[in-house]
């Protein structure tokens, strides 16, 4: 009896300390993979590391600190920083690459878009150049852009920003980019508050 | 001097002290116990020892509590849901009473280990927090990542204010994104200043 009763005992502090740890890790935030607005972009593998001339991989904790540093200096772009997730693009060379390779890649991942969701804004095929911009939506919020770029004689791109657009901010963005479909995001705000 | 005899071990005659001095025996275990006494000089010695203490302990002079006091203990005790403590059970071994804070202090040594490892891991699985320059070189790299956006969006063809877009947004962005390499790889190395055309991965 008194064996069963420390066994139980020792049952008990164990699973305490074990869901203590437990709790402790599951206030960790989402992964940045399953976040609606994440490409796997090795996954993908349009180019190869080898192939990259510029590669740029920004995540959480970083951001944030890009988002305070920039905070007094230039808060729009603060602001817009403060929500992303992810900000990640590859560059290559096209002199270097294998265009038809490249096409097909590129091909490949705007099926892989389309089949998860992700909405066209711009798709534009011309002069052997091609550009496709699409965004990632979740409860009608802009949650992630993909743009892909293949310029012959420039370079090929693959731009992927993970996180939560606002819709002002994305028409701020679309006008300072040049992206006049942006305007017409769907929005919570605007369906609340129609102008 | 013998440790041991036919019918009781020292360990459990030593065990059964205490209860032979409360009286809480029965007549055979009692009668075990005196035979074991007789034959072994250590337990003899150990039983009058106690007996000794038990004796010097119960001629002290017993002090009364004043009444006042007592029945102000009793009043707050029936108020209260104090729940008395059950006695401990003994066992014929006389091993199970030390038995408990023994399996207590390994359980607590386990929560405590436990806790412990989880805090080391929490730990270090924390990155580490970020430089100064690395902050500067990811604000270039944020500011190029979106300033590409807008290239690629203008090459696109969509609402050209290419001279606005390149003063304000690409140029700054690329310079920044230099000066960063150009930091973080030393005096020799030389960065372009133009977007697309920077040497030499950045992240990875």
């Amino acid at each position: 009896m008194m064996r069963t009763r420390a066994l139980v005992f020792l049952i008990v502090f164990c699973a305490i300390g074990v869901g203590g740890a437990r709790a402790a890790t599951a206030e960790a935030p989402q992964k940045l993979e399953d976040q609606p607005g994440y490409v796997p972009l090795a996954e993908l593998a349009i180019f190869s590391r080898q192939e990259l001339t510029t590669e740029i991989d920004l995540e959480g904790p970083l951001l944030h600190l890009v988002g305070e540093a920039t905070r007094n200096d230039d808060p729009e772009f603060s602001k817009l920083i403060g929500d992303l997730r992810a900000i990640r693009v590859q560059v290559a060379p096209t002199r270097g690459l294998d265009a038809a390779k490249v096409r097909a890649k590129m091909d490949e991942t705007v099926r892989w878009l389309e089949a998860k969701g992700w909405h066209a804004i711009v798709r534009v095929k011309e002069k052997g150049e091609e550009t496709y911009i699409y965004t990632r939506e979740v409860h009608d919020q802009i949650v992630g852009l993909a743009v892909l770029s293949l310029e012959p004689g420039g370079d090929a791109a693959m731009v992927n920003i993970v996180g939560r657009l606002d819709v002002a901010q994305l028409g701020r963005l679309g006008r300072g980019l040049h992206l006049p479909q942006l305007d017409h995001a769907p929005s919570k705000d605007r369906e609340k508050h129609p102008d | 001097m013998p440790r041991w005899d036919e019918s009781l071990r020292c360990e459990e005659a030593l065990a059964l002290l205490e209860p032979l001095i409360d009286g809480e025996l029965s007549a055979a275990e009692e009668a075990r116990l005196r035979a074991h006494l007789e034959r072994c000089p250590a337990c003899a010695a150990e039983w009058k020892l106690a007996a000794d203490i038990r004796s010097e302990l119960r001629a002290l002079p017993e002090l009364d509590c004043p009444p006042a006091v007592l029945e102000r203990v009793f009043r707050e005790a029936a108020h209260s849901s104090v729940v008395p403590l059950a006695r401990p059970r003994r066992t014929n071994d006389g091993a199970g009473s030390s038995r408990r804070p023994f399996w207590a202090a390994l359980a607590a040594a386990v929560l405590v280990a436990l806790l412990a490892a989880g805090l080391l891991v929490q730990q270090l699985s924390r990155p580490r927090p970020p430089s100064a320059a690395e902050v500067e070189r990811a604000t270039a790299e944020a500011r190029f990542a979106l300033a590409y956006v807008g290239e690629v969006s203008r090459r696109a063809g969509l609402d050209l204010r290419d001279d606005v877009l390149r003063k304000h947004l690409v140029l700054p962005a690329a310079r920044g994104l230099s000066q960063s390499l150009q930091q973080s790889l030393g005096p020799e190395a030389q960065a372009p200043a133009v977007p697309g055309a920077v040497p030499g991965k950045g992240r990875s």
